[in-house]
């Protein structure tokens, strides 16, 4: 392979789908949606973000936390609390929870990463159950199980951005920013030294690859996007609460990452998308969607242990270049 | 004096409803750690094939079932469960560990809510197959606790029985050990992986029965459950049965002791804080663990 032009044209072009995907999106609302789909898909849309920094731990560095929703959690909270004692807004949320949520992604991290492999999901599950036990018993300070309020409205330039159109908008720009900083980790030598550590942990190491630094800056990149996304939940929903940080939404969001494919930059958005489109398409309960969720996720990682853009992509270009398919699986595994 | 001795009644009666909780913990927990030490899998569904075997007892007794059948045939069923889903699903998963640790996502939430669609997501719960409370001493037991115990007991040791003591059991340690060593020496692994799935679903659904003997159960009792049950296979060490059972011990203490002196919303976030600080300070458990399987890559 011409490796300059890999390097220089190739990464652009992985980019330019994901972009005019979601300039389409950008342009729904000209359709005058219903209020439902816009709420749907700015929910959509926050977890998007959120699984954009999965997909950064997963995808790249080959880890799984299944504690994701207790760092969109502590951007929340951090954002509530923020509004309710300090008086900070929005803006200035951002930045703080994305610091307080990478925070605790570092302290979490470095004993789970500690005690490695096996045992590192599993610590990252005790520890999101453990962060909801303590937002429970928080008392007044987190407002125990019945959760805070946020009631402040997000401003940009004068103006509300309360109403569902705008937000809508403004979720679609952070998921584009999210989406361009995966792109750009992936395509950094820091996201080849990633999934160097990914391939092989010891060869890594052996090329001088400090693959505990590197591993710990994963999960805390991957808790900067949770935590921006927590406070766009924050003010988007009014009200958060404990459980919607528990282990469950955690499994809920891995379900996401996997079901749309963890390595390739179009897996979050179609992940997110699909999981909270799907029951409105098919017309089903919350109880049902759940089991077809589950259900699509055992058969995607049967099937295509890719997820389902890698297995449609890898279909694709099956059909299109004539290669045999070792030499496809050979180029594959060099991205 | 008097002070004294109600102390130690509400002392012996919080140790004895901790040890009918980690009972019922232990018999997930030597099913995970049987299951993670073969395969490599960690299986978080686990908790839900507990759940299932609670259901059937649920159901089995509305139906007008005596509770001993009812927990055979909660045994049964879960038992099947587990044959079904290790031949159908985590069979294919063996080379790689982690995507039957997915798969295992995937049945959590599949499991939960086929139960909430047929049996909606309420509390279930069956009257007391024991209802006598003992006094002794001032102290009141209940039967029903020392039942759960006392079976416990029975399985666990017969378990150990036929794990160390029998040809089965010394083979299932080897492929424990080291997998490809054993199947070079004759031992069909595959076989075992299977028997260890049966075995651990069984004894998850033995515990279900006895959970809601204790307590009502909802679709989503698994989730809490199992990662007890993993608190205590990583505290005994991944892998070590015996290792398991000590710990389940040390839990039941330990939550017992917080349930009685007044730190009860705590009690849950106990078994992870241990978990946790004991993974920190020596990873492979206390009683030392394999680390799995070693893959072939």
């Amino acid at each position: 392979m011409n490796d300059s032009r890999r390097a220089g044209l190739k990464p652009l072009r992985s980019l330019l789908p994901v972009l005019v995907i979601l300039a389409l999106i950008a342009a729904v609302p000209l359709f005058s949606p219903s209020n439902r789909f816009l709420s749907l898909a700015i929910s959509a849309g926050i977890n998007v973000i959120a699984l954009y920094g999965l997909s950064v731990l997963f995808g790249q560095t080959g880890i799984l936390s299944m504690g994701h929703a207790a760092l969109v959690g502590i951007g929340a909270y951090a954002a509530a609390i923020l509004a309710r004692d300090f008086g900070v807004g929005f803006w200035l949320a951002l930045p703080a929870a994305a610091i307080a949520s990478a925070v605790f992604a570092m302290i979490v991290g470095i004993p789970s990463l500690r005690v490695g492999g096996h045992h590192f999901v599993i610590m990252t599950f005790a520890f999101g159950q453990l962060l909801a036990i303590v937002l429970t018993n928080g008392g007044d300070y987190t407002g125990a199980a019945t959760g805070l309020d946020v009631t402040d409205h997000v401003t940009l330039f004068g103006a509300d951005m309360t109403d569902l159109t705008r937000y809508y908008l403004m979720v679609v720009a952070f998921v584009t920013v999210a989406a361009v900083a995966s792109w750009a980790i992936i395509h950094s030598s820091y996201g080849r030294t990633l999934r160097a550590i990914r391939e092989n942990e010891k060869l890594a190491a052996s090329l001088g690859i400090n693959v505990g630094r590197h591993k710990i800056g994963a999960f805390v990149v991957s808790g900067v996007f949770a935590g921006i996304s927590g406070v766009l939940l924050a003010y988007f929903l009014g009200h958060i609460s404990p459980s919607q940080f528990s282990s469950f939404p955690s499994i809920y969001l891995a379900l996401m990452v996997m079901i749309g494919g963890a390595r390739l930059i179009e897996g979050p958005l179609a992940g997110g998308i699909l999981v909270a489109f799907l029951p409105e398409v098919l017309n089903l309960d919350p109880v049902q969607s759940r089991i077809v969720y589950g259900v699509c996720l055992i058969a995607v990682i049967m099937l295509l242990p890719d997820g389902l853009i890698g297995g449609i992509v890898r279909a694709l270009r099956g059909l299109f270049s004539g290669k045999p398919k070792s030499e496809r699986d050979a180029a594959e595994a060099r991205q | 004096m008097q002070q004294v001795s109600i102390a130690v009644d509400i002392f012996i009666q919080q140790i004895l409803n901790g040890l009918s909780i980690a009972s019922v913990i232990t018999l997930i927990a030597i099913g995970v750690t049987l299951i993670f030490g073969l395969t490599g899998i960690i299986n978080f569904a686990h908790g839900e094939f507990l759940m299932i075997g609670g259901i059937v007892t649920w159901l089995a007794v509305s139906a007008g079932v005596g509770f001993p059948i009812a927990v055979i045939l909660s045994i049964l069923a879960v038992g099947l469960m587990g044959y079904v889903l290790e031949r159908g699903l985590f069979r294919f998963t063996l080379e790689r560990p982690t995507n039957g640790f997915i798969v295992s996502l995937g049945l959590i939430v599949v499991l939960q809510h086929v139960v909430v669609l047929f049996w909606n997501p309420n509390q279930k719960s069956i009257p007391r197959p024991l209802t006598t409370v003992w006094e002794v001493g001032g102290v009141r037991i209940a039967s029903v606790r020392v039942m759960v115990i006392l079976i416990t007991i029975a399985v666990v040791a017969l378990s150990f029985r036929m794990i160390t003591a029998s040809r089965y059991g010394r083979a299932l340690r080897a492929s424990v050990e080291d997998r490809d060593t054993a199947a070079l020496m004759g031992i069909p692994v595959r076989r075992y992986i299977t028997g260890v799935f049966v075995l651990g679903s069984a004894l998850a659904g033995l515990g279900g029965a006895l959970l809601i003997a204790l307590f009502p159960i909802t679709p989503f009792t698994g989730g809490t459950m199992v990662m007890k049950g993993f608190a205590v296979a990583l505290i005994g060490g991944l892998g070590n049965i015996y290792g398991a059972v000590a710990a389940g011990l040390i839990l039941g203490i330990v939550e017992g002791f917080s349930a009685g002196y007044g730190f009860s919303q705590w009690t849950d976030a106990y078994s992870f804080v241990l978990m946790i600080l004991v993974l920190v300070v020596r990873p492979h458990g206390l009683f030392g663990g394999t680390s799995g399987p070693r893959m072939a890559s």
